[in-house]
């Protein structure tokens, strides 16, 4: 009699030891996934991607490059704060900044991460003052490939340390660069240079009419002119990204809000056409055209708030196929029975954005280069 | 009875750092001129609006450069909910704000938190701005460090690039009167919490100064609000945990319980007005670098949006 009550008290004992461990352990597992760090690309390879891209898109995620590639992601870098990725003309190396806590530079890579050489040098001097160290960000070659192009926070006077766009020979020094923009006091300068035929596009930061600060596309021609702006203060966008055939733009807009629409117009050189807005419902960053017309690449959240994903948008998404032509009229002479009421086309499924990646957390400043 | 203990342990971290930061016993520091001209107290809530109330949220550097509940306040944003229309106002108060104190004579009024804590900070902004506070909230700024971490990082559309060549390194360097370089590029982005403190604290690249960081500390708000709307009971241990002492507030349990699935409910940007004391409201060239408000103008502001 005792000993069943001894095995009794034990047998309850354990049961609920178990149960008590149970609840702790499940309520643990209750938990939003909303903390749960961004997983490593890598980490997702070797299982196929829902989708896969054309070519080879290169990204940055923990201060590491990688590369997607036949659905496919490549760790390039070692998680050492690179970032702004951008490619030769011809597609065969890379260049991307290296960031520390002080100051970036730009560097040459070869497609798999192998550093080929350094082509600024912004660390001050030991002894130095802190802000006699700069910082280089979001690197363009021209098409010849001869001419780097950067923001770069350089002047600075005291606390106005602001960017502007720079250029500077390829195989150069910074001491041979260019100062191509005037930036605005107190803004943050001139950002997001991209080389187009006959000028550059660029980002400006300035005060709006609402005494907010704002961005605002601007082409210029020539080095020490501002150019001419492309989109209102009030639309307040960046990120501008030239398509294949030079023919349209897309870039982010945002309208003094935190909101971020992707929008696309028309582009003839020296101006831009009517907008059109493909993605409202998510906050889009870093729009980069597929080099071959079929789409858009872009960094978004999943749903509501979270990590940036990859996503996709098909060409069709925002240039719907024209409408089929009217059937040929039918052969026969005049009609003579009752007309066939006409009916209307088969309703389109509305294309959606594709998101291509799900617990990854892509460097949302950071933007993409995508090679044919 | 074993399981419900085990969640019982669960909770425990989270309910001793809720009982520890909630239901602080305001003591609030009247000034010599509210003893003759009372304006409403913190026990007599006065709403003309039913079930709305009005919170002052306060943020603090309190790194080792100040005593312990000696601190200035950063951040001064009263907001205004009403439950039943949803509508959310926030308003920024300029921490150079010269204004008359109620712990007595004339200073800039992130002072007053650090002359009288959060009574004084209450009392100050009750008579000088003609309003009546329901209840406060105080974060440290390494608490906010702490609790956007602890809900994975937050979403932000930064408005421009904020650059600061003179940034206090003063959380986790040695020295607390170092400075660092930061660089917090523009555009939609997703910041951690260290980010995200630099995009809120900086104030040396802006042309207004306190006034841009103001509306940058309102949209790091709206996106906490926007993000912990994902976040679930069972993830209160772990953001206790991270916070631990670096939040104070006035709102008792219960009221907190009400809060929660209210402010989930808010889902309308549209409805959370946002309002900073820009010029004409306020000008330069107050005693001590303070800035000199036009009573004038902000008090029927003020008064619109908190009756």
């Amino acid at each position: 009699m005792m000993i069943s009550r001894f095995v009794l008290a034990v047998v309850l004992a354990v049961v609920m030891f178990v149960c008590g461990t149970s609840a702790y352990l499940y309520l643990g597992s209750k938990q939003s996934k909303a903390a749960v760090p961004a997983q490593k690309p890598t980490a997702a390879t070797p299982r196929a991607q829902a989708l896969s891209l054309p070519g080879t898109i290169y990204l940055a995620q923990s201060g590491a490059l990688y590369s997607l590639s036949a659905g496919r992601f490549h760790q390039l870098t070692p998680e050492a704060g690179w970032t702004m990725p951008a490619l030769y003309p011809d597609g065969s190396k890379l260049v991307a900044v290296k960031a520390t806590r002080s100051y970036s530079d730009v560097y040459v890579l070869n497609r798999f991460g192998t550093v080929q050489r350094q082509v600024t040098n912004n660390a001050a001097r030991p002894r130095f003052d802190i802000s006699d160290n700069h910082w280089s960000f979001y690197p363009r070659l021209s098409a010849d490939g001869g001419t780097l192009w950067m923001a770069y926070d350089q002047p600075k006077y005291g606390y106005d340390a602001i960017f502007s766009i720079w250029s500077m020979p390829f195989g150069g020094t910074l001491r041979q660069g260019r100062l191509w923009t005037n930036a605005n006091d107190y803004t943050g300068g001139d950002m997001q240079p991209v080389p187009v035929p006959g000028g550059l596009i660029y980002t400006k930061y300035d005060y709006g009419p609402d005494i907010k600060l704002v961005g605002q596309l601007w082409f210029t021609n020539r080095a020490g002119s501002a150019g001419k702006a492309l989109t209102s203060p009030a639309e307040d966008c960046h990120s501008p990204a030239l398509s294949p055939d030079g023919t349209q733009l897309a870039m982010i807009c945002t309208y003094e809000k935190q909101i971020s629409y992707l929008t696309i117009a028309t582009w003839n050189g020296s101006s831009l056409g009517g907008r059109k807005t493909v993605v409202s419902n998510l906050l889009v960053a870093q729009p980069t055209w597929a080099p071959d017309g079929s789409g858009i690449a872009f960094l978004a959240p999943a749903v509501g708030a979270g990590e940036f994903q990859l996503w996709w948008l098909p060409k069709a998404a925002y240039m719907p196929p024209p409408p089929s032509p009217p059937p040929p009229p039918t052969p026969g002479g005049p009609h003579n029975g009752p007309l066939a009421s006409p009916s209307p086309p088969p309703p389109v499924p509305p294309v959606k954005p594709v998101q291509v990646t799900t617990n990854n957390g892509f460097d949302a400043t950071s933007p993409l280069a995508w090679l044919g | 009875m074993s399981s419900v203990a085990g969640g019982m342990a669960y909770f425990i971290p989270a309910a001793q750092t809720a009982l520890e930061a909630t239901g602080q016993v305001i003591h609030v520091t009247p000034s010599p001129s509210m003893l003759f001209s009372p304006t409403p107290s913190a026990t007599s809530p006065v709403s003309t609006v039913t079930g709305a109330f009005t919170v002052l949220l306060l943020g603090s550097d309190d790194d080792s450069k100040f005593s312990s509940d000696h601190v200035l306040t950063q951040s001064m944003i009263l907001i205004r909910v009403i439950p039943s229309t949803k509508d959310v106002t926030m308003l920024s108060i300029p921490r150079d704000l010269y204004a008359h104190l109620s712990t007595g004579g004339y200073g800039k009024i992130d002072g007053a938190y650090s002359y009288g804590g959060p009574g004084a900070a209450i009392a100050t902004v009750e008579q000088d701005f003609g309003v009546h506070i329901d209840d406060y909230i105080w974060v440290g700024l390494l608490g906010l460090v702490k609790l956007i971490d602890a809900i994975g990082g937050i979403d932000v559309v930064t408005s421009n690039p904020v650059i600061d060549d003179f940034y206090p390194a003063d959380i986790y360097g040695g020295w607390p009167y170092d400075y660092e370089r930061v660089a917090v590029l523009a555009g939609p982005q997703h910041l951690d919490g260290i980010h995200a403190m630099q995009y809120v604290r900086s104030r040396h690249g802006d042309l207004q100064s306190d006034f841009g960081r103001s509306q940058r500390q309102q949209h790091v708000l709206m996106a906490i609000r926007q993000k912990a709307k994902q976040m679930t009971p069972e993830d209160l241990p772990a953001m206790s945990a991270a916070i631990g002492r670096e939040l104070k507030t006035s709102i008792g349990l219960p009221k907190v319980a009400q809060l929660l699935p209210l402010a989930a409910s808010f889902d309308n940007p549209d409805q959370i007005r946002q309002i900073v004391l820009l010029p004409p409201y306020t000008h330069g060239g107050g005693p001590d670098g303070s800035i000199t408000p036009d009573w004038n103008r902000i008090l029927p502001l003020v008064h619109q949006y908190f009756p």
